[in-house]
């Protein structure tokens, strides 16, 4: 919606610029957005005669002219424009002026002669008209008056941002109604009155029948014979423009003009095309061929309202006429159509045809369906007074039921409860009652305007509204509640504290993720990570992930194009699985987190190893977050993975839960992704890390007697696995087995190639007493037996 | 023959020499050749003291007193000279091991918390020391928690600026965190006073620009008991803005419509970038932001989830984290939250 403030001033004194009014309404909820100021830039434009017109001595091209600018004296301005001659009135923007066009008129020399202005164009004032050459004003136009008034561009346009609720403000009258409220002046509606001369009754010439009246509530008419079609007056030009509606002749403009002012859509029909003489307001035949005034052929869904004639549909209610009975030079009778339509019926055929008209946007609204009659009578008045019709007796007008008065239960204690204020009763009364409210004792009748004001609360907003927001007193709730959050939300903020303290960065991503990138993962055919979740309509992907490792690896991708070589990155994020396919009921909803690390292991510096990250660092941030989630007692194996390298893929798992899965991504991986970096990543379900944290944590005591320790070196076949060796030392360490640390592994020259020399330090220790050194030495040689036996090992010299 | 006064004499010689080497020591070494020349085997105090013998009784208390002053004295200087030596060692050496201290310091790389993290735990805990209890809800929803239960009936006109991805008919992603209220509200016995706050991501169908991502973040909040204000949901706005943005933040409520709410505002907070002060890029020098929506709970908003309207009342808001994100760090294009270059994260 927007409107011009001159239009609004044709029914109320404003006595504000129009910033300060649209601050007005816009603090009262009626959003202003914008203003233009279509006068912007002519202020020192005034409109002047040529008095005399002479070639420049000393140019070919230019002429000096002596100008009437109504100063008394005459101005000399020379001018480059060939379509001067002398007589002209011209837009003359004077020495100060500062141009829509972006020039700034100063006084100056033009070989060698002064020129005190600018004679304008169309195009240098930003108006339409031809530019071609200087901008010719009517003969009779008023010399050395302000340029903007004679083009009436002196307006300001207000463009409203309204809310759903508030399709009365949809209109001049509606704005009027709440700016008289808001400036506290008296609003001074027109007088609309019809003189029916045409000697014939309405209700003779026309039907009108609704069909469904679920979709619309009332269809009034009026027929205007002896039409004569042209231009309208300017003025109403004027106002239709300055409301963002092009003209196009009397009879379509005056419908657009009262729906403007009345917030009533209207509709015209050439009443010769009308098959039947009847207009149904009736549900589309499925199949059913619609040829609307754009002349596209549609075929009807089967669910929309249109108005048909005896014969067929003659356009879709609300949206768009229809072809054959438009508006044409022919056109010598009219039926006028006023209805009041259903706004979810509208705004669905609007949605499904693509047409967001002025109309259609207030029929969502809801129009006020008690002045059908009265946008009726405007219009036929206003045609009327430019002389272009007469008018048939009569309405016609079907309402079958009209909508009852609303009335709203109210008192000013509810009201002050709900606002938290102190209102007296007077104050709540004479708002209302300035919006048009009738109250009589705890009843207030809503205006028939207002079909957004049903509740008590719905009063209380008025109240606060028109007062202001800004008198509504800042206060705390009473009482107190424990504030908190769950154990899981606790679990994920220290996951991610803890991988930050590891040097990784948090990312966010997307949900959204594709076949393609299921593929380029090499997720098997049968996993259930390709049975995605499908958007109906998608922006992008079409699917929502199953997994993180995509959007990690599409990040890390992304900071490797940019030359961000060295990336540790996490994401915590839900992932979806469908319960069925296709859905029939809302997906599981899993969160996961992942990781990834590539590049340095050190930052780049002066003195800092540039060796690279690999599988063991990305364990190791694995490891050290179990640690500090006292995730303990758990077992790493190798394992499978669809994106990781088959020989560097490791499980934890406790008991059968998988606790992450590690590995390098697999070569064939990152190169679909565009990587070609060793790259490592982890996996993790959060439920499951929640389930095996250890439930009760307590400190253990530090030991009062010594440590011994002794190094134990073995040979064995290079598919010996280290895991395995520790676990039978442990076994094997008897009593005083405290742990053991792997500290070298060697394959190499110095031993054969099928070998392999594992070092482990070995820590025994007592809680009671100092050992002796013979009881590490008993141990050790058990667990060096145990070694030899299981894994054929050899002690190593 | 040794007599008592030549003896004393040398003696004194002796002091007198011994002063002028230990002074004249230039390192350790050097002194402790001093140290020899007169305490060694063949040293002269031990020569002077092999000629005791040869004096009277009488006399060699008197020579081994004056013998043991020396003695003494000696000592001390060598002891000083010593520690002077030592220290002036300690400086060379010192002095010999300075380095750059400009090179820059070892690295160590600290990961960081994305920067909607780290805005969304600022909220948390300005609402959970409100006595707020953090809430959460299913991403994809029923269009019946969405938006039926929040008074938003099929073909409302309120949908349409909520362009929303669909996966059928009935279920999308949530358009909004709006709809753990009533989740709250329904797993909860009517009436139940509330006070939560739901952060969460949403979706919308929009293009993905400087100012609009398909995937964004919002908290929503919803106070429920007897007798909560308008009054009440400005002052807890009030309250959470000045502790987000600092003491000297303003608010400002315009009238606006939800159909949850009613009544229902948009809340402006003052810009935190100029405060309302020249040509802003920010608030284009209005001097005000919207950041949130809010209302009183709509009774049938309330009903619709086992509440009575006439027992108890509500207020509830919605803000973007994103956007808030974006003043508080003077970020101006919301693609950089999702396109985690870390050269963007490692900054916060």
């Amino acid at each position: 919606m927007q409107v011009s403030t001159k239009w609004l001033k044709d029914f109320i004194d404003i006595d504000c610029t129009a910033d300060e009014l649209a601050e007005k309404f816009t603090m009262a909820g009626i959003a202003v957005e914008n203003i233009v100021h279509a006068g912007a830039g002519l202020e020192k434009v005034v409109t002047g005669k040529v008095a005399e017109i002479v070639k420049h001595a000393d140019s070919d091209h230019m002429f000096v002219c002596q100008m009437d600018v109504g100063a008394g004296e005459l101005i000399q301005i020379v001018t480059g424009a060939q379509n001067v001659k002398a007589g002209d009135i011209v837009p003359v923007a004077m020495v100060g002026a500062n141009l829509p066009c972006g020039k700034k008129i100063v006084k100056s020399k033009l070989r060698g002669v002064v020129s005190n202005g600018m004679l304008c164009s169309a195009d240098e004032l930003k108006i339409e008209g031809d530019s071609s050459g200087i901008y010719i004003l009517p003969a009779d136009t008023l010399v050395g008056v302000p340029a903007a008034e004679v083009l009436g561009l002196d307006d300001d346009i207000l463009e409203f941002e309204l809310t759903a609720n508030r399709g009365d403000c949809f209109s001049v009258f509606g704005l009027i109604r709440e700016a008289a409220v808001l400036l506290k002046k008296p609003a001074h509606f027109p007088e609309i009155k019809v003189n029916e001369d045409a000697g014939k009754n309405a209700a003779d010439m026309i039907k009108i029948k609704i069909d469904a009246p679920d979709l619309c509530s009332r269809f009034s008419a009026r027929v205007l014979t002896d039409v004569k079609l042209g231009p309208s007056p300017e003025w109403l030009q004027k106002r239709l423009e300055g409301a963002g509606i092009r003209a196009i002749n009397n009879v379509v403009d005056v419908t657009n003009f009262v729906m403007v002012e009345l917030g009533q859509p209207m509709h015209a029909y050439d009443y010769d095309e009308i098959v039947g003489k009847v207009l149904n307001a009736r549900r589309s035949v499925a199949g059913e061929q619609l040829h609307t005034l754009d002349d596209s052929n549609r075929l009807a869904k089967g669910d929309e309202l249109v108005i048909a004639d005896a014969e067929k549909a003659a356009g879709l209610a609300g949206v768009m006429g229809g072809f054959e009975t438009e508006i044409t030079e022919k056109t010598k009778t009219v039926v006028l159509e006023a209805a009041a339509f259903n706004a979810a019926s509208i705004r669905r055929t609007s949605r499904a045809v693509g047409l967001h008209s002025e109309a259609s946007g207030r029929f969502e609204r809801g129009v006020n369906e008690k002045a059908t009659v009265i946008a009726l009578d405007r219009a036929a008045q206003l045609l009327q007074e430019m002389g272009a019709c007469k008018v048939c007796k009569g309405i016609v007008d079907i309402y079958p039921n009209p909508k009852p008065a609303v009335k709203v239960q109210f008192t000013t204690k509810q009201i002050n409860d709900r606002l938290g204020t102190n209102y007296s009763d007077k104050e709540i009364v004479d708002v209302l009652t300035a919006l048009g409210f009738k109250i009589s004792g705890n009843v207030a009748t809503v205006p028939d305007w207002r079909n957004d004001v049903t509740l008590m609360e719905d009063l209380s907003e008025e109240i606060a509204r028109i007062y202001g927001y800004d008198k509504i007193p800042a206060t705390l709730p009473k009482g107190s509640q424990q504030g908190r959050q769950s154990k899981t939300q606790n679990f994920t903020d220290k996951i991610k504290n803890i991988l930050a303290a590891l040097g990784m960065n948090e990312e966010i991503s997307f949900a959204f993720t594709s076949v393609e990138t299921f593929d380029k993962l090499q997720i098997p055919a049968d996993s259930e990570l390709r049975r995605a979740v499908p958007i109906m309509n998608p922006y992008e992907n079409p699917l929502l992930r199953t997994n993180l490792i995509g959007s990690i690896l599409e990040n890390a991708a992304r900071n490797l194009s940019r030359k961000n070589e060295d990336v540790r990155l996490f994401e915590i994020a839900p992932v979806f699985f469908p319960k069925s396919l296709p859905i029939t009921e809302q997906p599981r909803e899993v969160l996961k987190l992942a990781g990834l690390i590539m590049g340095r292991r050190e930052p780049k510096g002066w003195s800092q190893n540039s060796a690279e990250v690999d599988f063991y660092d990305a364990k190791g941030i694995v490891e050290e977050l179990f640690a500090q989630l006292s995730i303990l007692n758990y077992t790493v194996e190798a394992g499978a993975h669809y994106a990781l390298h088959p020989g560097k893929t490791a499980i934890f798992k406790k008991g059968r839960e998988i606790l992450a899965t590690v590995g390098e991504v697999h070569p064939a991986v990152a190169e679909a992704f565009g990587i070609g970096k060793k790259i490592y990543i982890f996996e993790a379900d959060i439920a499951t890390l929640i389930k095996c944290t250890a439930k009760k944590f307590v400190f253990e005591s530090l030991p009062k007697y010594p440590a011994i320790t002794r190094d134990l070196a073995i040979l064995v076949n290079r598919e010996v696995v280290a895991g395995e060796v520790e676990k039978v030392i442990a076994k094997a360490a008897g009593e005083f087995f405290k742990g053991v640390t792997l500290f070298d592994v060697y394959t190499g020259d110095r031993i054969s190639a099928d070998k392999k020399s594992l070092a482990f330090t070995i820590k025994f220790q007592s809680g009671e007493r100092t050992l002796k050194d013979e009881e590490a030495d008993a141990a050790f040689k058990d667990i060096l037996l145990s070694v030899e036996k299981t894994f054929a090992a050899e002690l190593r010299a | 023959m040794i007599n008592y006064f030549a003896m004393e004499r040398q003696i004194q010689q002796l002091r007198e020499s011994a002063a002028t080497m230990i002074s004249a020591a230039s390192d350790l070494k050097e002194l402790d050749n001093v140290r020899v020349k007169i305490f060694g085997k063949k040293g002269e105090l031990t020569g002077l003291l092999r000629g005791i013998s040869q004096l009277s009784a009488e006399e060699r208390p008197k020579i081994g007193k004056i013998v043991n002053e020396a003695r003494a004295q000696i000592e001390q200087l060598i002891a000083d000279k010593n520690a002077e030596l030592k220290a002036q060692d300690l400086q060379n050496k010192l002095a010999s091991e300075k380095i750059d201290v400009t090179l820059p310091g070892r690295k160590i790389h600290c990961g960081h918390l994305h920067p909607l993290t780290l805005t969304l735990n600022r909220v948390k805990e300005i609402f959970i020391q409100m006595g707020y209890t953090v809430e959460e809800g299913p991403e994809v929803e029923t269009d019946y928690f969405n938006f039926e239960a929040l008074n938003l009936p099929k073909d409302h006109p309120a949908r349409d600026t909520q362009d929303s991805f669909y996966i059928t008919n009935e279920i999308l992603l949530r358009t909004q965190t709006s709809p753990v209220q009533a989740r709250t509200m329904q797993k909860n016995p009517p009436n139940t006073p509330i006070r939560m706050i739901a952060p969460g991501r949403v979706y919308r169908r929009d293009d993905y620009d400087a100012s609009h991502a398909p995937m964004f973040t919002q908290v929503e909040g919803l106070v429920i008991d007897k007798g909560i204000t308008f009054a009440d949901l400005k002052g807890t706005l009030d309250f959470f803005c000045k502790q987000f943005f600092g003491e000297s933040a303003q608010i400002r409520l315009r009238p606006s419509f939800f159909p949850f709410t009613e009544p229902s505002t948009e809340i402006d907070v003052s810009c935190p970038i100029c405060h309302g002060k020249g040509d802003c890029k920010v608030c284009h020098g209005s001097g005000w932001l919207e950041i949130l929506g809010a209302g009183e709970v709509h009774p049938d908003v309330l009903k619709m989830s086992g509440y009575d309207s006439n027992v108890v009342s509500g207020f509830a808001f919605g803000v973007g984290v994103e956007r808030l994100a974006m003043l508080k760090y003077g970020i101006d294009d919301l693609r950089m939250f999702f396109e985690n270059d870390i050269r963007f994260l490692n900054q916060f």
